[in-house]
């Protein structure tokens, strides 16, 4: 019988306390394997989205962060000015709108509530750009289910900002409209046109739009179709899809429409700027304010996509700590376990011992059965592990989601700032926490298992050790 | 050859030291069958675990083939025991989850023989040591304890060592399989050139051994055996 069929053999000398050791140590080691899922889970999305928007910087005006509003609108000097710094690569202007239902808005006015052009700047909520964005009627109804918004709804209108009254008998939010000059969002990210055509000419004025999916679908409009903006007809030229219920209830316009609409031809709400490369984001983002000067604009990066960054490493971090407690819990129960085996067996041992057995035989065959415990452990474990993994990961995002949404305004300003281009398709970060998925994949569960039989080792070393330390007289004296 | 020099062993016990161990010297002839008779608490077993290096003298010291034991690591008196020695506890000390062939094998494992190699001779000294061979893949907890202790000294020759130090080696056994176990003893020491100390109370046992030694209260004493005196066993 060799040391490893002698170490099995030992591992089931008892078999109901190795069930309950194994038991134990499955509970830690599953939490661990699911900690470990989660952390990659959570790494792989911040990954993802930071090579997303890794290369796009956003220019508002100054004292327009925050989504409270302020600051002198952008100009189109100040967009040749960007596209002239050291490695940014391309400059696309925006003018935001807002449009309102022309029916709702007349009917507010007859309610006696603050009018439509008023909201912005009293609501303070609107972002940098509704300070500036004009609002213009529209026979458009937003897509947006009103009744599931609560507050947010009322920010939206104005209504807190107002008078406080707690009228709520018309629920609408505004719909985004936004001039550009390319076919990317208010992000920087290419559209995706899942009907018709993009707007042809970004740069020239035009009567084509494109709108979001579910707001064509609530209006019935379809590629051709058309709409008015403050009685002017507009052309459906394509649909797009942002992958978010904010992001399509959007309308997009070529830049010079926009502006013709607002009655501010040289003048954009925000400029997305995109830098060559990744490495070279920090030094444009420093030239790029210098050369726009930090009172007249403020250049950031993507800031929803960052308070989401932020929140997954959180996420990422927690996970990472409790991996490290739970493997440190199966570690110490190891050690726990193999002393008292060591204590219980110092008889035979003696007898090992006095045979001729080397003190490395012996310790060797102790952290072999701990390596046995550690594996039917790690089995059990890796079965925990894929069936909680997935609600493990989910509960801590759903907890930090929940953590940082009372504290960071941004995700209320994000759908009352959407006018003002800090929205856009990204302006519900929590479905970007949300959407991340943990799977205990083959490649985490054999990665935390390596870990865990790392431990293992560790904490029957200890013990073998202690072996060593055993005289063969001492413990056969007493016959 | 062994050769023991004024070997003491104390212990302390409270305000009283205790001597199992006082002064004992003496010499064996490599093939030498001898016998240590005496009371319980005489100091027997003592002087088996300094003889087998499991413990350490107070004083003195044991020569094997001219090296000292006292001058020896613990990892040296470790392969001393393992390959020059082999023990027959009085209660067996074989370990029990594992089968007979087992117990017999861990020696020889120990020593780095072959798998097959430890497996065939297991067993052959199972069937020297008279085990019925349905048994020898039993566990030793279900073995009586007379079949446990022929698993004993089955395992205490496995390595075919220099010297075999048997506590009370026929103490579990019938009269016939003692008389069996005698007879393997004598022929291991006669035809294998091993030595062989055996602490005993078996008279009959302790009449067939060349050499007889008495230890009252920590003093050893070579007695005469079958009528030869101590001179002419030792020529």
């Amino acid at each position: 019988m060799s040391v490893l069929a002698r170490s099995v053999g030992n591992a089931f000398r008892n078999k109901v306390r190795t069930a309950a050791v194994v038991a134990v140590l499955a509970v830690a080691i599953g939490l661990a394997l699911a900690m470990l899922a989660a952390n990659q889970a959570v790494g792989a999305k911040v990954q993802e989205l930071n090579a997303s928007v890794g290369t796009v910087l956003t220019v508002n005006p100054a004292g327009g962060q925050g989504f409270e509003g302020g600051g002198e609108p952008l100009t189109t000097g100040q967009e040749a000015t960007a596209a002239g710094v050291a490695y940014v690569s391309a400059v696309v202007g925006t003018s935001s709108l807002r449009l309102r239902n022309a029916a709702e808005a007349a009917a507010q006015s007859a309610a006696g509530q603050t009018g439509a052009g008023s909201q912005g700047g009293q609501g303070g909520q609107g972002g940098p750009g509704g300070q500036s964005a004009a609002t213009l009627t529209t026979n458009l109804t937003a897509a947006v289910d009103a009744g599931t918004l609560g507050n947010r709804n009322q920010q939206a209108n104005g209504t807190t900002g107002t008078s406080g009254s707690t009228q709520r008998t018309v629920r609408s939010l505004p719909i985004t409209a936004t001039g550009i000059g390319a076919q990317v969002d208010t992000t920087g990210k290419a559209l995706n046109i899942t009907e018709g055509t993009g707007l042809g000419d970004y740069t020239a004025a035009s009567t084509g739009a494109l709108l979001g999916t579910t707001l064509a679908q609530k209006n019935n409009l379809g590629v051709g179709s058309t709409f008015t903006i403050n009685d002017q007809a507009y052309t459906v030229s394509g649909l797009f899809d942002a992958g978010t219920e904010f992001g399509n209830n959007a309308v997009y316009l070529t830049l010079p429409t926009a502006q013709t609409l607002a009655g501010t031809p040289d003048e954009l709400s925000s400029m997305i700027v995109t830098v060559n490369s990744m490495e070279n984001v920090a030094s444009a983002k420093t030239a790029l304010q210098a050369a726009l000067g930090s009172d007249k604009a403020d250049v950031t990066q993507g800031q929803n996509l960052q308070t989401a960054v932020s929140s997954l490493d959180s996420v990422k971090n927690i996970s990472f700590i409790a991996f490290i407690a739970a493997l440190g819990t199966a570690g110490l129960i190891i050690l726990l376990i193999m002393v008292m085996l060591v204590r219980e067996r110092r008889r035979e041992i003696g007898v090992l011992k006095a045979i001729g057995a080397p003190n490395r035989t012996i310790g060797l065959q102790f952290v072999l059965e701990a390596l046995v415990l550690a594996a039917l452990g790690s089995a059990v474990g890796a079965v925990i592990a894929s069936f909680a993994s997935g609600s493990i990961a989910s509960a801590l995002v759903s907890s930090n989601t929940t953590t940082t949404a009372p504290t960071g305004r941004g995700f209320q300003g994000g759908a009352g700032g959407f006018p003002g281009g800090q929205g856009g398709p990204f302006g519900g970060a929590s479905q970007l926490l949300n959407s991340v998925t943990a799977s205990a994949s083959p490649g985490v569960i054999a990665g935390g298992i390596a870990a865990v039989f790392g431990v293992a080792i560790i904490g029957a070393l200890v013990p073998a050790l202690l072996t060593a330390r055993i005289r063969p007289i001492e413990v056969l004296r007493g016959e | 050859m062994i050769e023991v020099k004024n070997l003491v062993r104390t212990f302390n016990s409270g305000d009283r030291t205790i001597k199992p161990v006082n002064n004992v010297s003496f010499v064996l002839e490599q093939g030498t069958l001898a016998s240590i008779v005496g009371k319980s608490g005489s100091g027997k077993s003592t002087l088996l675990s300094l003889l087998g290096a499991l413990d350490k003298p107070t004083s003195g010291d044991v020569v094997v083939d001219g090296v000292s034991l006292a001058g020896l690591p613990d990892g040296k008196l470790t392969e001393y025991r393992r390959r020059d020695i082999g023990f027959v506890f009085q209660q067996f000390n074989l370990i029990p989850n594992l089968s007979a062939v087992d117990n017999v094998m861990l020696p020889m494992e120990f020593a780095g023989m072959k798998k097959s190699a430890r497996l065939q001779r297991a067993k052959e000294l199972l069937e020297q040591v008279q085990l019925d061979p349905s048994k020898h893949e039993r566990r030793i907890n279900r073995l009586s304890g007379g079949e446990q202790q022929r698993v004993a000294i089955a395992r205490a020759l496995a390595n075919e060592p220099k010297l075999i130090l048997a506590d009370e080696p026929t103490g579990n056994l019938d009269e016939q399989t003692g008389d069996h176990i005698i007879g393997l003893l004598s022929s291991l020491s006669r035809d294998h050139n091993t030595t062989i100390l055996v602490v005993t109370h078996d008279r009959a046992l302790a009449n067939k051994t060349d050499r007889r030694f008495r230890l009252q209260q920590g003093n050893l004493t070579e007695e005469p055996v079958r009528g030869r005196t101590a001179a002419a066993a030792n020529a």
